[in-house]
């Protein structure tokens, strides 16, 4: 899968999990600081992730991921 | 981090009086602490305007809400960040583009956890320092400001405390909300209420110097797990102390020997950690408490009630038993029981009835009520000879407990003199209690907690002088030639120095040694003992032997030449069998000195305080009952005179049963050259002058070890 790919599929889910347009998500935006994603909402996305890309994401690895481009390099590493 | 101290002065003005909050990374969680910390403050009535920034919200409480704190247009005076630990370096780069300088970060995550939690903690220290910030915390409860003035709430403890005159420090968060449970129900207030965490910026000291200068904070209370910089704190208290005259009362946990098992000298195993927090806590007029409970006991005593005069405390009481306790108490605490003037024993002798006692202890019998109580406090407060009244209460079927209470707030608001009260009991009595704290009358559960409390006041106030005296510098030293001893010692990575080259050292700093030398065959052995006189002492010098007991390194008393050249083949005999490899430097010889009593000298090179002093008697009353006294260096004469008379044994260094007066002053002036001599060679690690023999006229060092 291209890298552009995985990055709109990213913020499709990331919009969805944090009620946003996708269109209004930058490339380089954090989750909590910039999305004001909460903790629980944190736990949620990884999940939609592994649903999205049919993939399973170490789960403590999967949590440090803090922004788009982290999710999109580290989902890039399982495809 | 350079030295931000006149920052963090600036600084935290805003921190508690804010005329504007962020709260960074606020929700609508209810239950959350960024939603909590929001309500706190909204709540708490603040006199300020409070901006929630929150990426995902419009509005929170009814309040706007804002994408960033860069988003908003008004000045923001102080910033609190509660978001997750992974990003507050990003909304602290923020407040650093807003302009803002003053932070509170509450969230955890950071050094406590280690790992990735202390590089947090050093990325927001080097954004803090690039922008100027000065922050509290992270990982901490929050501040609270009780002044009418910004009433500012900016925790997540359950409710705002009472104003009052207390400012209270705490490096625990958890300890906090407990502190402020307990207050409450007792009506203790506070001016200030800050709990610093892991104090990654602004610290405690900063904190105790805000304080101090602070009109609302009569008293300071400080909950510390641990000093590191045991020396900055030690002076930073003694400024407060003497230019405030505030009192700093501190709970330090973590009263751990650690490190003591390791040492190498008696010094070293003798001042452990906890020891020498004692000591130094004692040295800068600091208050050490055992547990909350006995620290609050002591606050209120120094908060609610102007200061004694002096030590003399009249009892009233309506039971004959507590009224015998407390008396013991008193005697025990180093206060006086009062004697009435004749003015008194007529008002009294009116007033009361004739079953009464009317001398100190006054008992008003277990029927008296409210009347029998004002006339035996009215007596009292107005005696000159009466410094602190204490009232004692249990509650008998005919007591008016509530009125006497009343009674004891209304008569004592007449004087400028401290009452303290004691309504013994729990149910019956709590009414009454409520009274008292709440007109401000500090109440004991026990009357020996009333008589720690006023020890403590009084202590305090008569050993102020104490604390800031003067320091001497010996100026016929020679320091540049102990340096190269030692200097010597270390780059020939030797761990401790010979006896001689360690009598050398102390004698460069004109500690009066014996008279030695170093034989190195027996006509030399013979010649040396001729010379010094008989009897002496003969020990092997090796800078690979620091135990010389233990291998036959020591032969006394020797009262011949002859002697002396057989002692001297006996102790190299000796030393080659247990440690043929050892590097023998030659058989010190050295005269047997009697009479006089043994003391031990000692010093070591502490972490957090720098060199601490140590004194004790010699022999076995310092390895059996550690009766030893420690101070920090720099030491005065008063430290160095308390230090002395502070050991158990000092009454045999006075004149004691036919025995003369050894020579104090001489041991004064060894204590102080050893401490100029701690301070100016840090190479030495730990120093022991054992024993230390003081004559009624002089000394002299008859064995010393110096680890470097």
């Amino acid at each position: 899968m291209e890298k552009s790919e995985i990055e709109n599929k990213v913020k499709k889910v990331v919009g969805e999990v944090l009620n946003i347009a996708p269109s209004e998500i930058g490339n380089e935006a954090n989750f909590i600081f910039d999305l004001g994603a909460n903790s629980m909402q944190s736990v949620e996305l990884v999940g939609a992730f592994e649903e999205e890309f049919e993939i399973e994401m170490d789960e403590d690895k999967a949590l440090e991921i803090q922004s788009i481009s982290d999710a999109v390099n580290f989902i890039s590493g399982y495809m | 981090m350079k030295n931000r101290s006149s920052l963090h002065h600036k600084n935290l003005e805003k921190i508690f009086y804010p005329d504007s909050v962020a709260i960074i990374g606020a929700n609508k969680m209810k239950g959350t602490v960024p939603y909590d910390i929001l309500m706190s403050i909204l709540n708490a009535n603040f006199n300020g305007i409070v901006f929630p920034v929150s990426p995902g919200e419009r509005f929170i409480a009814g309040v706007k809400s804002y994408k960033y704190v860069v988003d908003i247009e008004e000045q923001i005076d102080l910033a609190i960040l509660v978001f997750p630990s992974a990003v507050c370096h990003l909304a602290l780069e923020q407040c650093g583009q807003k302009g803002i300088k003053a932070v509170i970060i509450i969230s955890a995550g950071f050094r406590e956890i280690g790992g990735a939690g202390i590089e947090r903690e050093e990325r927001i220290k080097a954004i803090a320092e690039k922008y100027d910030i000065s922050f509290i915390g992270p990982n901490c409860l929050g501040v609270i400001n009780t002044d009418p003035r910004s009433h500012l709430n900016a925790s997540f403890a359950r409710k705002m405390p009472e104003e009052g005159p207390i400012g209270f420090l705490s490096q625990s968060g958890a300890l906090c909300t407990a502190v402020l449970d307990y207050a409450r129900a007792k009506h203790i207030g506070f001016s200030k209420f800050i709990s610093f965490g892991n104090k990654a910026d602004i610290s405690e000291i900063d904190l105790l110097f805000y304080l101090m200068e602070d009109e609302k904070t009569k008293v300071i209370l400080l909950y510390l797990e641990e000093v590191s910089n045991g020396k900055e704190l030690l002076d930073a208290a003694k400024e407060v102390i003497s230019k405030s005259g505030k009192p700093i009362l501190i709970i330090k946990s973590g009263r751990t020997e650690e490190g003591a098992a390791a040492a190498a000298s008696h010094t070293g195993s003798l001042a452990g950690g906890d020891e020498i927090c004692d000591a130094a806590f004692e040295q800068a007029g600091i208050i050490r408490c055992d547990n909350v409970v006995e620290m609050f006991n002591r606050a209120i005593a120094f908060a609610y009630q102007p200061v004694p005069n002096g030590d003399k405390v009249a009892i009233i009481t309506n039971a004959g038993g507590p009224g015998v306790l407390t008396t013991d108490s008193v005697i025990q605490n180093g206060l006086k029981l009062a004697k009435f003037s004749e003015e008194t024993a007529k008002h009294l002798k009116r007033h009361l009835p004739a079953t009464a006692n009317r001398s100190n202890p006054i008992d008003v019998i277990g029927d008296a009520r409210a009347d029998r109580y004002n006339a035996a406090m009215s007596a009292t407060f107005i005696d000159e000879g009466v410094d602190t009244v204490f009232v004692i209460l249990t509650p008998q079927s005919m007591t008016d407990i509530d009125l006497i209470a009343r009674e004891i707030a209304k008569v004592s608001s007449h004087y400028d003199k401290p009452v303290f009260a004691s309504f013994m009991g729990a149910t019956d009595v709590q009414e009454g209690i409520d009274v008292l704290q709440r007109n401000g009358i500090p109440h004991y559960q026990i009357p020996e907690s009333m008589a720690d409390a006023l020890s403590c006041v009084v202590h305090f106030h008569k050993d102020q002088s104490k604390v800031s005296s003067v320091l001497i510098t010996y100026n016929d030293v020679n320091a540049e030639k102990a340096k190269l001893i030692l200097d010597e010692a270390v780059q020939n990575g030797r761990n401790f120095l010979t006896e001689d080259d360690a009598s050398e050292v102390l004698k460069n700093y004109n500690i009066p040694t014996i008279p030695i030398q170093v034989a190195t065959s027996v006509e030399e052995a013979k010649e040396a003992a001729d010379k010094i006189g008989y009897p002496v002492v003969m020990k092997i010098v090796s800078q690979d032997i620091i135990h010389k007991t233990d291998v036959g390194g020591i032969i006394l008393p020797i009262h011949t030449s002859n002697e002396a050249g057989e002692a001297y083949s006996t102790i190299i005999q000796n030393v080659k069998k247990h440690m043929p490899d050892a590097n023998i430097k030659g058989v010190l010889v050295a005269p047997l000195i009697s009479g006089g009593e043994e003391v031990i000298l000692g010093m070591k090179r502490d972490s957090s305080f720098g060199p601490v002093i140590m004194f004790g008697m010699g022999g076995i009353l310092v390895e059996v009952y550690r009766d030893v006294s420690l101070r920090v260096a720099p030491i005065s004469e008063a430290d160095a005179t308390t230090m002395i008379e502070k050991i158990q044994g000092y009454p045999l260094l006075t004149e004691f049963r036919g025995r003369k007066a050894k020579d104090i002053e001489i041991l004064k002036e060894c204590i102080m050259r050893l401490s100029q001599l701690a301070m100016e060679c840090p190479q030495i690690k730990e120093l022991d002058i054992n024993p230390l023999i003081v004559l009624e006229k002089g000394c002299f060092v008859a064995d010393a070890k110096i680890m470097v």
